[in-house]
């Protein structure tokens, strides 16, 4: 409770709210506030959910406020998030957390939770309707972010290979865009083959040996996470030599990384949207129901790992979770302001992580 | 005549797989300039062999008859892998026992789907759709998104390559053939095919319809456990969405291998044909550097394009 009050206290001084002690929060004991989630079915949504989980019940038990409720849908289906959305309204939530199966089309059912007087807050799966709030990741920027490295990895450049995500999806466009943005800038690496991991080790693993026999030498691999263990599979099932791949803070990865690190030095850089980046949601909503005054587009920094901190961050990183954070108000302020880069904002959050 | 003429329907459908196959294949090596042929093939064989396994059941269940399908298989699968590896927790003494745990978890999850369709009487389609609701939900609960590494005896199997030639393809191989012996040259095989061709016809003639279809959607799902099981020691442990691409992979094996889709009619072979056609068309479009739409609109076209021709063969 001492840090909460603090970290309420700073959550009041960057925003600039006055009288936002312990009083403030007394204000959201009453209020109910459901997570609406489209998918469960990989890691990166299992580690998301019990970040909620730990989060929310704390908070419950702190008597911030009364419910946080998660609910997930069985079928990753539009129609069946909407009803569920719907449900929510007639259940009386008073926010409502969505990470929604499409940027659009659940605007009809965010729009009448909005007229009905339910805040939402959207993550990850964003929704585009202008009564919701929007945490968002600079996707674009992670793409990019991948070929900045490279051109200082390996000036001298090569060959490229792109695993992409899951084909017709929103991140999947925008990371790639990044990606080739990023290819053109640095001229000397060349995107010679792509294909679709859809996120998942296995498909990538597919995907990347059938199309490396008939690639040349590759220098690297760009990646959108999810998919750096598959390709590393591949590639030794085909007996070519392991080239840089980018990873994409999964266990998994992180865990092969450390391994081919120990046994010869092997170099590389990953990085990801932290999964309790569902935290951040809930705060934002917490906070709105509160009173505060919230921009309703916000950015979060991606996760990034590096060759220096890749122990600290394994050992952080539950065996088959996703390298996490669990995000606090103040943070997100912080970093929407552009202030705190990504690995002084990992530092920063593990200092003020609000709830244990 | 009737006989060659049986003939010619039950061996045409799976030579168009393997045409199919061969024509896709050298589209691509024509292409990279003769670079990697022999890779490509070594891993369409790698690859392929999981959609057979799965393939196998799928087809025994489809040949039931209209309205027969497991759609339960990729939970089946995610489950099978999810809880296997679970308890063998990387060590080569439990390499048996995990694959028996394997086969008990599909056998589980058979008895439970044929349950379902008989007990309460609910349509093939949505028992094993429901089910796999359930099993997928126990897999996620069972093992929270955790990726335990397969023992190593395991992995080395299931991605030893002999001369080319996957050490899984070549076990997998024998387990086929025998599955297409069964089919033709015993009991239960030659019941599973009447029944699928008329199951009135098969009951008034002694066939016992039900515990056929039972023996049917529990061999489906064993093979689905058998799958998750090498395919978690292929891909370096078992994970929540393993099992997603197979659904249709399962279906699409069976059909363009040449098997009825109204049932009665089988082909075993077409299946091998059929997986190393589907794993060859996605390397080819890959290849050329086709973006995602144009690539999945041609995966669907080249996929009815050469059902049509084997379809056409039949009639």
């Amino acid at each position: 409770m001492k840090t909460l009050s603090l970290s309420a206290l700073l959550v009041g001084a960057t925003l600039g709210v006055t009288a936002f002690g312990p009083a403030a929060l007394a204000d959201t004991s009453g209020k109910r506030i459901a997570l609406s989630n489209n998918y469960a079915g990989n890691s990166w949504r299992q580690a998301m959910l019990k970040s909620w989980d730990k989060n929310g019940k704390a908070a419950v038990a702190a008597g911030i406020v009364a419910a946080a409720d998660p609910f997930t849908t069985s079928e990753n289906q539009v129609t069946e998030q909407a009803a569920q959305i719907q449900n929510m309204i007639l259940q009386g939530y008073d926010a409502i957390v969505v990470n929604a199966a499409s940027p659009d089309a659940l605007n009809g059912a965010v729009k009448e939770a909005c007229d009905a007087g339910i805040t939402v807050v959207s993550f990850d799966g964003i929704v585009t309707e202008p009564c919701a709030w929007r945490i968002a990741v600079n996707f674009k920027q992670m793409g990019k972010e991948q070929l900045i490295y490279l051109a200082d990895k390996v000036p001298a450049g090569g060959n490229l290979l792109e695993i992409r995500g899951l084909a017709g999806v929103f991140v999947d466009d925008e990371i790639s865009a990044g990606i080739h943005e990023g290819a053109k800038e640095n001229s000397q690496f060349k995107i010679v083959g792509s294909v679709h991991g859809d996120w998942a080790q296995d498909v990538s693993q597919k995907a990347v040996a059938g199309i490396l026999p008939s690639l040349p030498e590759i220098a690297a691999v760009v990646t959108q996470g999810g998919d750096g263990y598959g390709a590393a599979q591949a590639f030794k099932a085909a007996g070519r030599p392991t080239p840089l791949i980018i990873m994409g803070n999964r266990q998994d990865e992180l865990q092969w990384w450390k391994e081919q690190k120990d046994a010869n030095g092997y170099e590389t850089m990953s990085v990801s949207i932290a999964p309790g980046v569902s935290t951040l949601a809930f705060w934002v909503a917490q906070q709105v129901l509160d009173g505060a005054e919230v921009p309703k587009d916000l950015t979060v920094p991606f996760l990034r790992v590096d060759q220096h901190d890749l122990e600290e961050k394994l050992g952080g990183t539950e065996k088959g979770g996703v390298a996490n954070i669990e995000y606090s108000l103040e943070d997100a302020k912080k970093s929407n302001l552009g202030h705190v880069g990504p690995r002084n904002y990992f530092r920063l959050a593990r200092n003020f992580v609000i709830l244990p | 005549m009737t006989h060659s003429a049986l003939m010619k329907l039950s061996e045409k459908p799976w030579l168009w797989a393997f045409i199919g196959a061969t024509c896709v294949w050298i589209a691509t090596i024509i292409f990279t300039g003769g670079q990697g042929a022999g890779e490509i093939l070594s891993a369409a064989l790698s690859f392929g062999t999981f959609s057979v396994i799965v393939g196998i059941g799928q087809m025994y269940v489809i040949t039931l008859g209209p309205g027969n399908v497991d759609l339960s298989i990729p939970a089946t699968m995610t489950f099978a892998g999810v809880v296997s590896m679970k308890i063998i927790d990387s060590q080569n003494s439990m390499i048996l026992t995990g694959l028996l745990i394997a086969l008990a978890c599909g056998a589980a999850v058979g008895v439970f789907n044929y349950g379902l369709i008989r007990l309460l009487r609910i349509p093939p389609i949505i028992a094993t759709l429901s089910s796999s609701f359930l099993v997928q939900s126990s897999a996620i609960a069972y093992g929270r998104g955790l990726k335990i590494k397969p023992p190593p005896l395991l992995a080395d199997f299931s991605t030893t390559k002999i001369l080319g030639v996957p050490l899984l393809a070549i076990c997998v191989m024998p387990l086929a053939a025998f599955m297409g012996l069964v089919l033709h040259r015993t009991v239960y095989g030659k019941s599973v095919l009447a029944i699928g061709q008329n199951p009135r016809a098969a009951k008034l003639a002694g066939v016992r319809v039900d515990f056929i279809r039972f023996a049917t959607y529990v061999l489906s799902a064993v093979l689905a456990g058998f799958c998750g099981y090498v395919l978690s020691g292929f891909s370096g442990g078992a994970s929540l969405n393993m099992g997603a691409e197979y659904l249709l992979a399962s279906i699409a094996v069976v059909v363009i291998g040449g098997t009825s889709v109204a049932g009665g009619y089988s082909n075993l072979p077409g299946l091998w044909g059929a997986s190393l056609f589907m794993f060859l068309l996605v390397t080819m479009l890959n290849t050329f550097g086709l973006s995602a739409g144009v690539r999945l609109i041609l995966t669907g076209a080249i996929i009815v394009g050469v059902i049509v021709l084997a379809g056409g063969r039949k009639n």
